[in-house]
């Protein structure tokens, strides 16, 4: 028998509140985890896409911090930035979420400068590559093709045009794995947007160092106006989506916690009352103010800590489910860590402490007297 | 028991008062009264004499409105931890046994222990000499409403002696006890407490548990009758 067992013992007790609270707790937790799993990964997603691609900087007008930042003409801003110092490579790229199924939710298209070092990082798992610019031909990523239900040598309609599937590839990002790809002359066609691109990718050569980088961000900032060069990281990071999902998980932990440690508070208010008693006779038997105070701390940290295992599970059970299910998939990635688990743990603790704390004062405040003589 | 030690004060109360209510209600008003080492003192009186409120008084579960009390050599208005005080020279019985229902009777009697420095064997141990003591030796996993009055008071008994108290105060301890049951669970109480040294204090309504008191008070009106000893 000690203070943890004795706190257990105060809580089994109580089957159904305690259940309660638990369920109210790990709720909370569940959407904190979910959430913020999957804003970290679309994150991460976006910024595995960019670094996998091999690009160093990314050139896009200053305004654009929609999901894929606003087209413009490519043509003299590339021709500026080819003639800057240890660029070895500037390509275009268009990016639109379209739909190519009535029976599947829009997916993205991406059209990617013929031959430029931007395909080197994908595997072609099935057919082969856009054999020309100019070719009516698609390669598609291996969950888009399942989502799909395309294979090599089916056709695909985009924004009215007919397309064939020349082949199926994989990539290490989940966002190119579920988009269709095809040469940047057929996507500006097929967008009607000749000539644009909404980002230019910038490859340095071997020995460019941080400073050039440095530099030619400085020299875009003053040759090109209303234009930056900034790392895949920025870019991403400065991405609505991004940025909203954050948010979100942000407000869900602040609401999520705030929540948990009210249902404490609330759960152990109730307890301390009924057990007004009680708490006079350990007083009468010689229980330290200290003791009673650890107890109903204990009891509030216990079922906040349950509250945040059954949360965990709960939490990465749904951003498994969305994940998978069909409007979301391809386009979320979640991601878990040895350390989020720890940081969620952690705000569970927390939450259990600050509604155990008033609670704890309070019983360990009362006196003795009174508390026997309670009916 | 030796004269000397009887002849030695462990409880000395002069002009105590315990008032509530702005003083409307005097439920001390000016008890003085010495206990000697070992005794065995019972006090009886009439509903709201203030008898519990006395007991509560010397077990520092209540601060008494005015007056002196002594605790061997320490005045009551020194003890700066009264629940440090408690455990280390006070143990409680009350009428209803105030057990937790969900602890075993082992784990009752090691409740007042927790947060203490010892280590759980050493305190499993005594709880489990204690209740063997007691006659609760089959008892000792039974839950609280598996045992009958006389048990639960057994047990409690065992979990007012578990920290080793100079002093038991016992607040109508029979009182929800048959008589066949009282009448054992007073002789096994007044056995440990004689045999320990300790003194008790019992508050009692029965005429034939105060007669095997060293001494009998009688209360009224928040004061002790004179002229009555045993
Ligand atoms: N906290 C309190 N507030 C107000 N009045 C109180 C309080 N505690 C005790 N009293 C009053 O003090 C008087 C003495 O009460 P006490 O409980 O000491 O009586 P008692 O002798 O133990 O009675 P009983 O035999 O019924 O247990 C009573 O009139 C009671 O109502
Ligand atoms: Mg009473």
């Amino acid at each position: 028998m000690n203070l943890f067992r004795f706190a257990l013992d105060n809580l089994y007790r109580r089957p159904a509140r305690t259940g309660l609270t638990v369920s109210a707790i790990a709720l909370g937790i569940a959407a904190v985890v979910a959430l913020t799993s999957i804003a970290w990964g679309f994150e991460a997603s976006w910024q595995k896409a960019n670094d996998a691609r091999g690009t160093d900087l990314i050139v896009t007008k200053m305004t654009s911090e929609n999901t894929m930042p606003s087209p413009f003409k490519a043509e003299k801003v590339q021709q500026t930035l080819a003639g800057l110092p240890h660029v070895k490579e500037v390509v275009g790229l268009l990016s639109e979420m379209l739909t190519v199924s009535n029976d599947a939710p829009p997916v993205f298209v991406f059209g990617w400068v013929y031959g430029s070092y931007l395909w080197e990082h994908l595997k072609l798992v099935d057919g082969r590559w856009p054999a020309s610019r100019e070719e009516p031909v698609v390669v598609i990523g291996a969950l888009a093709a399942e989502m799909l239900h395309k294979k090599t040598g089916d056709q695909v309609e985009i924004e009215g045009r007919v397309f064939q599937v020349a082949g199926i590839f994989e990539s290490s990002a989940v966002v190119e794995n579920g988009a269709l790809l095809m040469t940047l002359d057929m996507a500006q066609q097929v967008t009607d947007k000749p000539g644009k691109v909404n980002v230019l990718n910038i490859k340095m050569d071997a020995d460019a160092t941080e400073a050039d980088l440095r530099s030619i961000k400085e020299q875009v900032k003053q040759t090109l106006p209303g234009f930056v060069a900034i790392t895949s990281g920025e870019l991403v990071s400065k991405n609505a989506v991004v940025r909203i999902s954050k948010a979100m998980s942000n407000a869900t932990i602040l609401i999520a916690g705030l929540v948990g440690a009210l249902v404490v508070f609330n759960t152990m208010l109730m307890s301390i009352n009924e057990r007004t008693r009680e708490i006079g006779i350990l007083l009468a038997l010689g229980w330290q103010r200290g003791t009673i105070i650890k107890l109903i701390v204990s009891e509030a940290v216990i079922l906040s800590v349950a509250g945040g295992v059954v949360g965990i599970v709960m939490g990465v059970g749904i951003a498994w489910g969305l994940e998978h299910i069909e409007l979301m998939r391809g386009k979320i990635d979640a991601i878990f860590s040895m350390p989020f688990f720890f940081a969620v743990m952690g705000l569970s603790v927390l939450l259990g402490i600050c509604g155990g704390f008033y609670p704890a004062f309070k019983a360990a405040r009362s006196l003795p007297s009174a508390a026997l003589r309670y009916e | 028991m030796s004269a000397l030690s009887l002849s030695t004060p462990i409880l000395r109360i002069k002009a105590l008062n315990l008032h509530f209510d702005e003083g409307r209600i005097k439920a001390l008003n000016g008890v003085d009264l010495d206990v000697r080492e070992g005794e065995f003192v019972s006090i009886a009186g009439p509903s709201g004499s203030g008898k519990s409120s006395l007991l509560n008084v010397i077990g520092t579960l209540d601060a008494p409105t005015s007056g002196e009390l002594v605790f061997r050599d320490q005045p009551y208005s020194k003890i700066g931890d009264a629940s440090l005080f408690r455990r280390e020279n006070i143990g409680f019985i009350f009428q209803a046994f105030y057990l937790i229902p969900t602890l075993s009777a082992l784990d009752n009697v090691i409740v007042p222990t927790i947060g203490c420095d010892g280590t759980a064997d050493e305190y499993k141990a005594h709880a489990e000499a204690l209740l063997t003591q007691l006659g609760l030796r089959d008892r000792l996993h039974h839950f609280p409403g598996k045992l009958s009055g006389g048990e639960r008071q057994r047990v409690a008994i065992a979990r007012s002696l578990i920290n080793r108290p100079r002093m038991i105060l016992a607040d109508e301890p029979t009182g929800s006890l048959d008589s066949a049951n009282a009448a054992q669970v007073l002789d096994i109480l007044t056995g440990i407490v004689k045999e320990q040294g300790l003194t008790l204090i019992m508050v009692t309504h029965d005429a034939t548990v105060s007669a095997r008191s060293d001494r009998i008070i009688r209360m009224r009106d928040g004061k002790i009758e004179q002229g009555a000893s045993a």
